[in-house]
């Protein structure tokens, strides 16, 4: 492969690798673009995804999505059409054999669940099901409905599912290898991920306006804030460049609530920035913020809280939608009825924040400064380890360790940064690794570990860490000894 | 052998197509911090891959982690893979959300056990007392080995 770079894909390049992209498993060969656009153009304003965000975003309103998919077309329908009463948008969860394009072992899934009666995969194979069985979904529902997975080489699931009416697809090629994969290069994925944003853009030159959302969370375990915004912007520059259009950044729930609330307001500020400065001006954006993605509480009112401080965040901040925990979440899976409750707990507490001021602080400015001037020194390290490209400089970030996400499977990653609390349960940095962050700043970190080590009477140490990853599973945020 | 000389060697790793590994980093902390000797296998662990490590690393148990509710297609046959490569008797523990959906306990640990594994846990268990658990089920099929021709010696010898 040659090296990677941040350009356009030329349409030839593009149709080479089309034709092998659609020849991986029997399903791509129903894929046709221009029948593709002509299912997109066909779809009803109340199913387009794009269209939602839009007016949400102009209303001032917080959309509601939760996650959810099974094994077989007519359960999935179910399921999504039981979940439609209670959220704005809906998803598609893809499960994990499709995410590594383990299409066989996926079948065997689908075979075993018709078997068994009950689902047996943790999501909707989308690839086996194909442009029809993808298509009769589509149909079958009345809202926009988004793929959400994790797959670092999704090609063949983004033709697939955009020919069949999905409107939105969620990923992107640094969100969805570092978190999501083990071998994977992350060239390859970038790479991978730029056919993606390509597709979207060719979409979007044809007149469908597919919204496309990088995801933000990444291990969904203590990950500083400016870590998440970093992988956010470059992979929106990243879709920009390929002619995207459409695209929502993403933030998930740290469990601070000024630094949560900072985290959002800068996100959209500092994208706006980033995509102004490299020229792009024709774009929408909008914001998604993740309630909690780490362990929950196994009781379901416990959970239920760390569901509604979630919820009060993202209203308070203003975040376009929310992705929606369930009482379940410590189970996995959840049931429609659990996932009906945690939309409903949502509702409730995004409808009581909705009409109150805009809570200002110094804290939340505090947090803010740090996340920008975080941003700032990191994106600046990226640009000239790429010599100003974007696609270079974040392979060479994640090979030194200048980009470095907690907790991370993939070997792309260095996995030197080790995140902890500080004594008001902030997500501070006991160890930068080779992260370029300027002195005022890490002196920032230390000052406030060493106030929680001090508080707690013992010396910061990976215990804590661990203790931290384990708290809000046993009721609290700060991971305090007993 | 002395008790103090007595190792507890495990291999460590989450099966399947599963890519959570902030447990996975827990595990190995917790356990390393209580006297056992892991050989973390990380996330994407294949049946294979698991019973190539414990008999390269003469290890005294596995550990199957599964989160993401695959655990039951992922884990068919595992302690019959682990027979037919002479590891009939090695400790096989398994823990996680291991099936879709909330499921009643007792019942996933049933058909886990049926399946071959020793011990099942729940994603809330005790670190402690899986700790505790080891050790005494490691110590239970620890064969009569005398001391100049186990395994160990020979690892020790090397070195």
């Amino acid at each position: 492969m040659t090296e990677i770079e941040n350009r356009m894909l030329s349409d030839a390049t593009f149709q080479a690798e089309r034709a092998e992209v659609l020849k991986t498993w029997p399903s791509g060969g129903t894929v046709d673009f221009d029948a593709a656009v002509a299912v997109q153009a066909a779809l009803p304003p109340e199913k387009r995804f794009a269209l939602a965000l839009a007016e949400a975003d102009a209303e001032g309103r917080t959309l509601l999505q939760p996650r959810a998919g099974v094994a077989l077309i007519r359960e999935h329908e179910a399921l999504l059409n039981g979940l439609s009463p209670y959220c704005d948008v809906l998803p598609t969860t893809i499960d994990a054999y499709t995410r590594h394009n383990r299409y066989a072992e996926a079948q065997e899934g689908i075979d075993r669940s018709r078997a068994a009666g009950t689902s047996l995969l943790n999501g909707f194979p989308a690839v086996n099901h194909g442009v029809d069985g993808c298509r009769r979904l589509v149909d079958a529902l009345s809202k926009p409905v988004q793929v959400r997975h994790g797959t670092p080489d999704a090609r063949l699931l983004a033709e697939i599912t955009l020919a069949a009416g999905f409107s939105s697809f969620e990923g992107g090629g640094i969100s969805y290898n570092i978190p999501y994969a083990k071998h994977v290069p992350l060239e390859r994925s970038i790479r991978h991920w730029q056919y993606c944003d390509r597709l979207v853009g060719r979409f979007e030159e044809a007149g469908i306006r597919i919204n496309r959302e990088p995801f933000g969370p990444l291990t969904g375990t203590l990950v500083p804030p400016f870590v998440s915004h970093v992988v956010a912007i470059v992979e929106g520059l990243l879709a920009l460049e390929q002619g995207v259009r459409c695209l929502t950044l993403g933030y998930g729930q740290a469990g601070n609530l000024a630094q949560d609330i900072a985290a959002l307001r800068s996100l959209r500020r500092l994208a706006n920035h980033y995509f102004l400065n490299a020229g792009f001006t024709d774009y929408k954006l909008t914001t998604v913020f993740h309630q909690w993605m780490g362990g929950f509480p196994e009781d379901e009112a416990q959970a239920t809280a760390v569901i509604c401080l979630g919820a009060l965040v993202a209203r308070q901040a203003r975040a376009t939608k929310i992705i929606v925990k369930t009482p379940h979440e410590a189970a996995g899976v959840p049931t429609l009825e659990a996932n009906q409750a945690g939309l409903k707990a949502t509702r409730q507490m995004v409808n009581m924040i909705s009409d109150q001021n805009r809570v200002d602080s110094p804290d939340i400015q505090t947090e803010i400064d740090v996340i920008e001037a975080e941003v700032h020194a990191v994106m600046r390290e990226i640009l000239r380890l790429g010599r100003g490209d974007v696609a270079r400089g974040i392979v060479q970030a994640f090979a030194s360790g200048v980009m470095d996400v907690p907790f991370a499977p993939a070997r792309a990653n260095l996995g030197k940064l080790t995140p902890v609390r500080d004594n008001f349960g902030a997500i501070r940095l006991f160890d930068a690794g080779h992260v370029p962050l300027p002195d005022d700043v890490l002196a920032f970190h230390r000052d406030k570990i060493a106030e929680r080590a001090r508080a707690e009477r013992r010396e910061p140490s990976f215990n804590m860490v661990v203790d931290d990853v384990r708290a809000i599973s046993a009721s609290k945020l700060v991971g305090r000894p007993a | 052998m002395d008790e103090a000389a007595r190792s507890y060697k495990i291999v460590l790793g989450v099966i399947g197509a599963d890519c959570h590994a902030v447990g996975n980093r827990i595990l190995t902390a917790v356990l390393t911090r209580g006297g056992i000797e892991v050989v973390n296998l990380g996330v994407m662990v294949s049946q294979e891959e698991f019973i190539e490590a414990a008999i390269a690393e003469d290890a005294g148990a596995i550990l199957v982690s599964s989160i993401y509710g695959h655990g039951e297609l992922d884990c068919q046959n595992f302690r019959a893979r682990c027979e037919e490569r002479g590891l009939g008797d090695i400790v096989l523990y398994v823990g996680g959300n291991l099936v879709i959906g909330k499921q009643d306990f007792a019942t996933v640990e049933a058909r886990f056990r049926e399946m071959g594994f020793d011990r099942v846990f729940p994603p809330s268990v005790d670190l402690e007392q899986v700790i505790g658990l080891l050790r005494a089920d490691i110590d239970a099929r620890r064969p009569m080995a005398l001391g100049h021709n186990s395994g160990r010696f020979v690892v020790e010898a090397r070195a």
